[in-house]
């Protein structure tokens, strides 16, 4: 690690990897995901697949609420509007999985952008309530009530075994090409997220989050970029959604309640909020930590599920107590630390 | 059809119900006056409040410890448990906090929701519970047009007006209360004048949990017992508490009351339209009052300068 930023070109300076470490990194770390489910068990493949999906969902909130700080707790009902319309698109018009991905994501980011109304008068913890009153809604209505069926087709339905990627060409079909297909499409979003926060519409984002009356002086358009940050981490979590759909195989309103937006605020801030890399730490950490201390309490208390959330509540507060910025936080310091080491200078 | 007398007695259930959404919703907005965090685990508190009496007064066992007092004195002990809880919580948890992103403070919020709802399913008992005789009172108060307010709610709306009461003349006439009042308005500024921010935080804490625990308590007698859809009474509240202005606490009062009456309307207009309109009615209201008063009743509004 160099000691100075040594950048000749603004290129250099806005490199995703800056560094010649960075990059022999990258190439050394790039085999491993496509290499780990030859190697992991079972029921390990399928929490990382839960953890591809989880990324993407939470890239989402990421740039509604660390680009644009919109507190906006309806990402279950996001995931919903995906997850039902990917339902539709493949159970009745055979669409395949990709065009009804997309076509879940567009609609789910235009009624995120209807979510983000509100947002015309209000702000912080009042929009964070009017987005948990839509979200309620409808889940708890909409979703549930058999009378709205010809509008999401179905309180309850399933999706079938075999899904093609465009049509009926490329079944996926086994653990393994769902998890190809998770890590595709959350690669595609990370590099996508990435970028948005380096180009005009995330500095937009930004400003708006840091002080929206002065970024409002600078002539931003305060309602129509939050409406766009809506739309976009709309966009996001609907495809979070129907890729979580395929992954259960069974859609259900009680998956897609407040529970699942709460999870995924425990993600982003354990992870730190603000980076990308801090949402695939913060998704990562989570996820694995509930299915070994499952696994781990099970084997030691026969009935032990109801304990989980018990002891991971009491993990993440000891956790928060340590370093409340996030996981990113911590590792930070410790990379200062190795980065002084022996001598501080 | 619609007759006056349903309607009648719709709005004075609404009222009786309503007024256990305040005491939560008081407990709520007591917190985010004092310390600015939303606490997402108020109707876990309120879950906890009403099962400790459960525990004490009955032969549940919390874990394998077995407590049995009379049933008046556990009430009682809970309360002052859900005091003790609040100031322990602080000491432990909340105080490492202060001065950090607030979104960190709502996490840990969360983690009491899994760890109180985890919790009391693996120690205490992951089903419905009853309440004990003495806690099931058969008399109701006769209103005019042959409407009936059942013991709990007049219960109810009789603490609520008495919480609101005391602690309006609390915060105004008390020099804690305004040594409150200063730390919820500006911290520094408060700091700088010797006002021990600790200390009031802790006295936020142990008054908001105790009043939400006599929330808790009387929404378990107005169903007979215990279960765990009390938690559920979270996102009523932040409906009362916005419609009132999140910091104020006669806003809760009178926001409590209004979603009250608004989901017993719900419920009986869901008779002839559709059910289940008893929990969109408060939403749908909810969103208007935002759209009209960004600020609700009488939440302070924040006027901003560069």
């Amino acid at each position: 690690m160099p000691c100075g930023e040594y950048f000749t070109s603004y290129e250099g300076r806005m490199g995703l990897l800056r560094w010649r470490i960075q990059r022999v990194a990258f190439l050394l770390a790039l085999p491993i995901p496509l290499l780990a489910p030859f190697v992991l068990s079972g029921s390990l493949v399928s929490t990382v697949t839960l953890i591809f999906i989880f990324v993407v969902a939470v890239l989402g909130l990421h740039v509604m609420l660390s680009y644009a700080g919109e507190i906006v707790l309806a990402q279950g009902a996001f995931m919903a509007i995906g997850a039902y319309t990917t339902a539709r698109m493949v159970n009745e018009l055979g669409a395949g999985m990709i065009p009804s991905m997309l076509v879940a994501g567009l609609l789910t980011g235009l009624i995120a952008a209807i979510f983000g109304l509100p947002a015309w008068r209000v702000k912080g913890f009042y929009i964070a309530i009017s987005t948990l009153a839509l979200q309620f809604i409808a889940v708890q209505f909409f979703f549930t009530r058999e009378e709205f069926a010809p509008i999401h087709g179905g309180t309850q339905q399933s999706m079938p075994q075999e899904i093609g990627l465009v049509g009926d060409f490329l079944a996926i079909e086994s653990a393994l090409q769902q998890y190809f297909f998770a890590l595709g499409v959350m690669a595609v979003f990370v590099i996508l997220t990435m970028n948005l926060s380096r180009t005009g519409i995330g500095r937009m984002f930004r400003a708006l989050h840091e002080n929206d009356l002065s970024a409002e002086v600078l002539g931003i358009n305060r309602f129509r970029n939050k409406l766009l940050a809506y739309a976009i981490g709309g966009f996001m979590v609907g495809v979070a959604g129907s890729l979580y759909a395929m992954y259960i195989g069974f859609i259900d309103p009680g998956f897609y309640g407040i529970d699942i937006t709460l999870l995924h605020y425990v993600m982003l801030l354990l992870g730190g909020m603000g980076r990308v890399w801090g949402v695939i730490l913060g998704v990562g950490s989570v996820e694995l930590l509930q299915h070994y201390l499952l696994d781990f309490l099970t084997d030691t208390f026969p009935d032990a599920t109801a304990l989980e959330p018990f002891v991971f509540g009491i993990i993440l507060i000891f956790v928060l107590i340590l370093e409340p910025k996030g996981l990113m936080a911590a590792l930070g310091q410790v990379k200062e630390y190795l980065r002084k080491w022996p001598y501080a200078y | 059809m619609v007759e006056a007398g349903g309607l009648f007695s719709a709005l004075v259930t609404g009222i009786g119900i309503g007024a256990l959404y305040a005491l939560v919703a008081i407990g709520f907005s007591l917190i985010y006056k004092i310390t600015g965090v939303l606490n997402f685990a108020q109707g876990q508190f309120a879950l906890l409040g009403a099962f400790l009496v459960v525990v004490l007064s009955t032969s549940l066992p919390f874990w394998f410890v077995e407590v049995q007092i009379p049933v008046y004195a556990a009430v009682v002990v809970t309360i002052l448990i859900g005091a003790l809880l609040g100031v322990l919580l602080e000491r432990l948890v909340f105080r490492h906090f202060i001065g950090e992103p607030v979104l960190s403070v709502i996490i840990v919020t969360l983690a009491f929701v899994g760890i109180i709802e985890g919790g009391s399913r693996f120690f205490i008992s992951a089903q419905y519970r009853a309440y004990p005789q003495e806690l099931q009172p058969g008399w109701s108060l006769s209103l005019p047009l042959d409407t009936e307010l059942q013991a709990p709610f007049v219960l109810g709306v009789a603490l609520a007006l008495l919480t609101v009461a005391a602690l309006m003349a609390f915060f105004r006439y008390t020099v804690l209360g305004s040594i409150l009042r200063a730390s919820a308005s500006d911290q520094q500024a408060a700091m700088v004048l010797g006002v021990s921010i600790e200390r009031t935080i802790v006295i936020a804490w142990a008054l908001s949990i105790a009043i939400t625990s006599i929330g808790g308590i009387l929404l378990a007698m107005s169903s007979g017992g215990v279960g765990y859809t009390i938690a559920d009474v979270t996102i009523l509240v932040f409906a009362a508490v916005v419609f009132g202005g999140l910091d104020s606490i006669p806003g809760a009062f009178i926001g409590g009351i209004v979603v009250g009456v608004l989901r017993q309307f719900g419920v009986y207009m869901g008779e002839f339209l559709m059910p289940g309109l008893d929990s969109v009615f408060p939403m749908v209201f909810l969103l208007v009052v935002i759209m009209l008063m960004p600020y609700g009743l009488f939440g302070t509004e924040r006027i901003e300068r560069l």
